[in-house]
């Protein structure tokens, strides 16, 4: 636990924490601005104001964000002698991998829960909705949470390897992009691609893609267990190559 | 044990260039090893290997007489302090911040990280931000991360790069009390001058390669400091010894390098016979300095 205490140290004063602010409230604000604007009411109350906000989040800015939190999380050890000395540290590789990554998805999870409180602030104070969204909405940002995992252990492993900053996030773009494609044209294949993974959580009772309508145990059970499997590959793939490296001039 | 780090052929290539080659390094325990050598000599890349961050191409490293290497290298790291190529500390946050943070890491007690930093003399500034360092604080930050873990081996890669004089020499006279405590301190310097009084031994690298390993006195020894020949016709002097030792016109002397003495009567001899007046044969004295721009061909870049 001392490894990953000491990785939210790191965070101070760190703009992941504005990214997790915004990105999330910018996507949920964004939808109430456009449905005021057609001047329309959300027919379906929070379902509603869930559609206009996670749909879209889901698709892209949301894997595109856990790629900046990665990479915001990792520049720090690009610099200076960091990452001699992370290196010559007494730890095991899987313990630097697991960490990071550990970090990078529990910011992707409070992104999740920054959006489901974007949407119930929006729903109650722009639309007047009564109450609470129903708790459906609250096991679907939970399975999200998940969902973000293997992604965090991917982006956060990508900007492990490359000193680039930008170069990490342009892959989790074109990766969502890949993902929309393969969901699209409902490709079994799209469960092993961890960016399929989010894709599909988030869309989960939209009915965006033809498989993920209905929310059924089969869907909900197969995104648990792909989450989980690709996590366990990833950390190991990603400690592996960090193990057989050499530390860069 | 006698040597803390010993080394086998050491070797690492990059595509077909042999950035380091076939180094048999011996570092007594309990020393201060100087380790020397130009720009681009390989000496980052050495250290690096001794850490196992960069794995050799052939060849084999022992530390605290166990292997280094992928294995080993978790177990031995947790007694080798280091500092490589630039100092570590992550500049948006406080010194103690870093230091907490290697406390953490390394589930250290908080006694331990504090002595490390009363060892510095970083205790005054530890609420600044590292970003607000200057160069010599920021060395001394890392310097006390490194010594976090009370290590027994501290690998220091050019830590006095770029400090000016009363900053080199705070570090000099911190390697003296860290070794007079007991911990073995292997450092890296491009420039002789900066370590030659701290070190106990020296090993200097030119090309990748060592070309010498030893003492000071023995550094001194090793080379045939340059004799001045005075005499009536020293254009005369110079062209006839020119062929065979290389020797130059200096002033009115001429200046034969490589001499010992048996060679030294002989040139005499050959002058006397060819008719010149020689009045003065002397020794230069020479620095440690010349010895080593001589040793590593003048020094890099
Ligand atoms: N990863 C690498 N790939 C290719 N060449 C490398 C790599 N790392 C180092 N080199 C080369 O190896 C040589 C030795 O580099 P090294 O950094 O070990 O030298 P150094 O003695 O530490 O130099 P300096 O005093 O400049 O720090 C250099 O010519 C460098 O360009
Ligand atoms: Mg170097």
């Amino acid at each position: 636990m001392g490894a990953v205490h000491a990785e939210f140290l790191k965070l101070k004063r760190s703009l992941a924490w504005t990214v997790v602010a915004l990105l999330p409230a910018a996507m949920a604000v964004a939808g109430a601005v456009n449905t005021i604007a057609a001047g329309q009411q959300p027919e379906d109350g929070w379902h509603t104001v869930w559609l206009r906000s996670a749909v879209f989040y889901g698709l892209f800015p949301l894997a595109t964000g856990i790629g900046i939190l990665a990479s915001l999380v990792w520049r720090v050890e690009h610099r200076g002698g960091n990452w001699n000395a992370l290196m010559s540290g007494p730890v095991s590789s899987l313990r630097i991998v697991a960490a990071k990554a550990a970090v990078v998805a529990v910011l992707a999870a409070a992104m999740q829960a920054v959006l489901l409180a974007a949407v119930i602030a929006v729903g109650r104070l722009a639309f007047a909705l009564p109450g609470m969204p129903p708790a459906r909405y609250f096991w679907i940002s939970l399975l999200i949470m998940l969902a973000c995992v293997p992604v965090a252990v991917l982006q956060s492993g990508l900007s492990m390897l490359m000193r680039s900053f930008a170069g990490p996030i342009a892959v989790a773009f074109l990766g969502a992009a890949a993902a929309v494609v393969m969901l699209m044209a409902e490709l079994p294949a799209a469960v092993l691609v961890p960016y399929a993974l989010i894709g599909r959580a988030t869309q989960l009772g939209t009915g965006t893609f033809g498989d993920t309508g209905a929310i059924t145990p089969w869907a909900v059970a197969t995104t648990a267990i792909a989450a989980v499997v690709l996590t366990a590959a990833l950390t190991a793939a990603t400690t592996a190559v960090l193990n057989r490296r050499d530390t860069r001039a | 044990m006698s040597h803390i780090v010993a080394t086998d052929g050491l070797t690492k290539r990059y595509g077909k260039r042999a950035v380091v080659q076939n180094l048999d390094l011996r570092v007594p325990t309990g020393c201060v090893y100087g380790f020397l050598g130009p720009n681009g000599s390989g000496k980052s890349t050495t250290m690096k290997m001794l850490l196992s961050l960069v794995q050799p191409s052939s060849g084999e490293v022992r530390v605290m007489g166990r292997p280094m290497n992928r294995a080993t290298r978790r177990r031995l790291l947790a007694d080798i302090g280091s500092l490589i190529e630039s100092p570590p500390g992550y500049a948006h946050l406080t010194g103690r911040e870093n230091m907490r943070l290697v406390q953490r890491t390394l589930g250290l007690p908080e006694g331990q990280v504090e002595h490390a930093v009363r060892t510095v003399r970083m205790h005054q500034q530890l609420d600044k931000r590292v970003r607000d360092y200057s160069l010599g604080m920021k060395q001394r930050l890392g310097i006390a991360m490194a010594l976090a873990r009370r290590p027994r081996l501290l690998i220091l890669d050019e830590p006095t790069n770029g400090l000016d004089p009363a900053g080199i020499e705070e570090i000099r006279e911190l390697l003296r009390r860290l070794a007079d405590a007991g911990v073995t301190v292997m450092v890296s310097s491009h420039l002789l001058g900066e370590i030659d009084r701290t070190a106990t031994m020296l090993g200097i690298l030119s090309g990748g390669r060592l070309i010498f390993q030893g003492t000071r006195a023995e550094l001194l020894a090793a080379s045939t400091p340059d004799v001045l020949i005075d005499g009536s016709e020293p254009e005369r002097a110079n062209a006839l010894l020119q062929a065979e030792t290389g020797s130059r016109l200096d002033g009115a002397s001429v200046r034969v390098p490589g001499l010992d003495d048996k060679a030294t009567a002989r040139a005499v001899a050959l002058l006397v016979g060819a008719g010149i007046g020689v009045h003065g044969v002397r020794r230069d004295e020479q620095s440690l300095e010349d010895v080593f721009m001589d040793l590593t061909g003048g020094g890099g870049l």
